[in-house]
């Protein structure tokens, strides 16, 4: 089951990591279903962007999923109390999953809608990828400003095997 | 039976109008017939087959059935009409109450029609309060009602009772105005049925919810006196 | 059958109901919840555009430690939440029938003003007898 995308927030709200996978076919398939509709409104010529109509930037998507979550995390907690906490929600489209560590870091991922709950392995990509490589690497800075540091080769590397593996699951 | 298209809107749905003896001053419509046919009826469709459902059996329709989702959205319709040209809950009911009577009137002639031989005449209380709550109840609401009382304390007062009118399954009233029953629709109606019968009477829609049926309403029957005169000299004159 | 509670939101994003069925969730002011439901539908709206394949709608499920909750939007837009406890099966199914509850015995009460809050008894009973049927 494909995962779609993966980012990291810092405790100031700001996206630290993103990163994406898949990106060709979807934007394929995004691009076929446009040309299927430009064919019948006859669209201007000249379209030939592989972005979706209306696709913002990464830099915008990762913000618009922060307010997201935020704003869900705020409501789970509002209703069931402090010690409730988020866990995933999904459209018709794809499923988000949401997992929050004690210093306010947050791991957020973009799935497959029939993929089960990744709680469990965001909690790994924590402790095994970002305390180990980002965290314990002595040339990284405490804060991660603009993501300085944080997608060394290691890290990547390990992300990059373990996203293989869940995804074969 | 003639398959000639009707010449005039007086022209009766019974094929053979002869049979049909009693029928007052048969000779005023008839007079009109004669003249050429008015621009009136020019006016009414028709099907491809040249008849109007003004040409079929009465007795065609006898089981139909009507959606019950649009009688609620039409009754809804009435009501909201009907509000808004009102000033209080009782000029409402009133206002409910007419539209029923008119339906009422009709109601009446069509069932003793359908009844064909066995119709009858209803001639005691009892008698026509069972027509209402068999006949009637059932061409309506395909069911009988759910009881029948008469009151205690006084003699001129009967209840048909209802535990959950069909006109008001969908309907919440506000608390502003709890007192407000729309079953007075059904009264209307079936008042019209009484008078009709020729026993003039007064019907209301009272609300009376019990745990087990919140719908609840009691429909009260109250007979003129000269109903009840005649009743007593019926029940006298037997031996 | 446990089902915490349940809100409908109109088009533009108002509470227009709110009930608690079973005790689990917190007791908010009805302002809170206004504020919640204003919120959700500001959500809802966003997810469907941060979608990373084609033409995906808003949220539909959302799952908490404690409870989850399914989105029922109408085609007029009308959004119909339920929440229940975790492992609850089949609240598609349940939110069919409260939406037809809803087109019964609100949308058809001449009493009842569109969008605005839902005040119907025959509602209210009918929806506690399917949802939290006596014993």
């Amino acid at each position: 089951m494909p995962i779609y995308s993966f980012y990291i927030f810092d405790r100031h709200c700001e996206c630290i990591y993103t990163k994406q996978w898949h990106e060709a076919e979807r934007y394929q398939s995004a691009a076929a279903a446009t040309a299927r509709r430009a064919s019948i409104t006859s669209a201007p010529d000249g379209v030939s962007l592989p972005q979706a109509p209306g696709r913002l930037s990464v830099q915008d998507d990762a913000k618009l999923i922060f307010g997201v979550v935020f704003s869900l995390r705020n409501m789970v907690r509002k209703l069931s109390g402090p010690d409730d906490s988020f866990i995933s929600f999904r459209t018709n489209g794809y499923k988000l999953h949401y997992y929050e560590t004690p210093t306010n870091l947050r791991f957020v991922m973009l799935t497959d809608t029939k993929m089960s709950n990744l709680r469990a392995a965001l909690h790994q990509i924590y402790v095994n990828l970002y305390v180990e490589f980002v965290v314990k690497n002595p040339l990284s800075p405490v804060e991660h400003p603009g993501g300085v540091g944080v997608g060394v080769e290691m890290f990547e590397y390990g992300l990059e095997r373990f996203i293989k593996s869940i995804e074969a699951e | 039976m003639s398959l000639q298209p009707p010449t005039s809107p007086f022209v009766p749905f019974s094929p053979n109008p002869a049979l049909q003896p009693g029928t007052p001053s048969s000779t005023t419509p008839l007079s009109i017939a004669q003249k050429p046919p008015p621009v009136s009826s020019a006016s009414l469709r028709y099907a491809s087959t040249r008849r109007s459902i003004y040409d079929r059996n009465l007795n065609r329709t006898q089981r139909a059935e009507l959606s019950k989702a649009s009688f609620a959205f039409l009754f809804g319709e009435m009501i909201q009409y009907a509000q808004k040209r009102v000033s209080g809950i009782q000029d409402l009911e009133k206002k409910l109450n007419i539209q029923g009577y008119s339906i009422g009137q009709r109601l009446l002639e069509l069932l003793l029609f359908r009844e064909g031989r066995s119709a009858k005449r209803e001639t005691r209380i009892l008698g026509i309060l069972q027509f209402i709550a068999q006949t009637v109840y059932r061409h309506l609401f395909n069911k009988p009602a759910d009881g029948l009382e008469r009151s205690h304390d006084k003699d001129d007062e009967y209840m048909l009772i209802d535990h959950e009118p069909v006109v008001n399954t969908y309907i919440s009233v506000p608390k502003e105005i709890s007192l407000l029953n729309c079953a007075a629709f059904v009264a209307g109606i079936i008042e019209a049925v009484l008078d009709g019968s020729l026993f003039p009477a007064r019907v209301t829609a009272h609300s009376t919810p019990t745990d087990q049926y919140p719908g609840r309403t009691v429909y009260l029957i109250k007979f003129e006196e000269s109903v009840l005169e005649r009743e007593a000299m019926l029940a006298g004159g037997k031996p | 059958m446990v089902i915490l509670s349940v809100m409908i939101l109109n088009k533009a994003g108002g509470l227009i109901y709110q009930r608690d069925f079973h005790e689990g969730l917190h007791k908010l002011s009805s302002n809170d919840f206004l504020v919640l439901a204003g919120t959700f539908h500001g959500v809802h709206a966003i997810t469907s555009r941060i979608s990373p394949v084609h033409g995906s709608g808003g949220l539909e499920v959302l799952e908490s430690e404690n409870f989850r909750m399914q989105c029922f939007q109408t085609l007029t837009g009308t959004k119909f939440l339920i929440f229940a406890e975790p492992h609850q099966p089949n609240i598609d199914v349940i939110c069919r029938r409260v939406y037809e509850l809803y087109a019964d015995y609100v949308m058809k009460n001449p009493f009842y003003q569109i969008e605005m809050p839902i005040r119907c008894e025959a509602f209210d009973r009918h929806l506690m007898a399917y949802l939290k049927p006596k014993q």
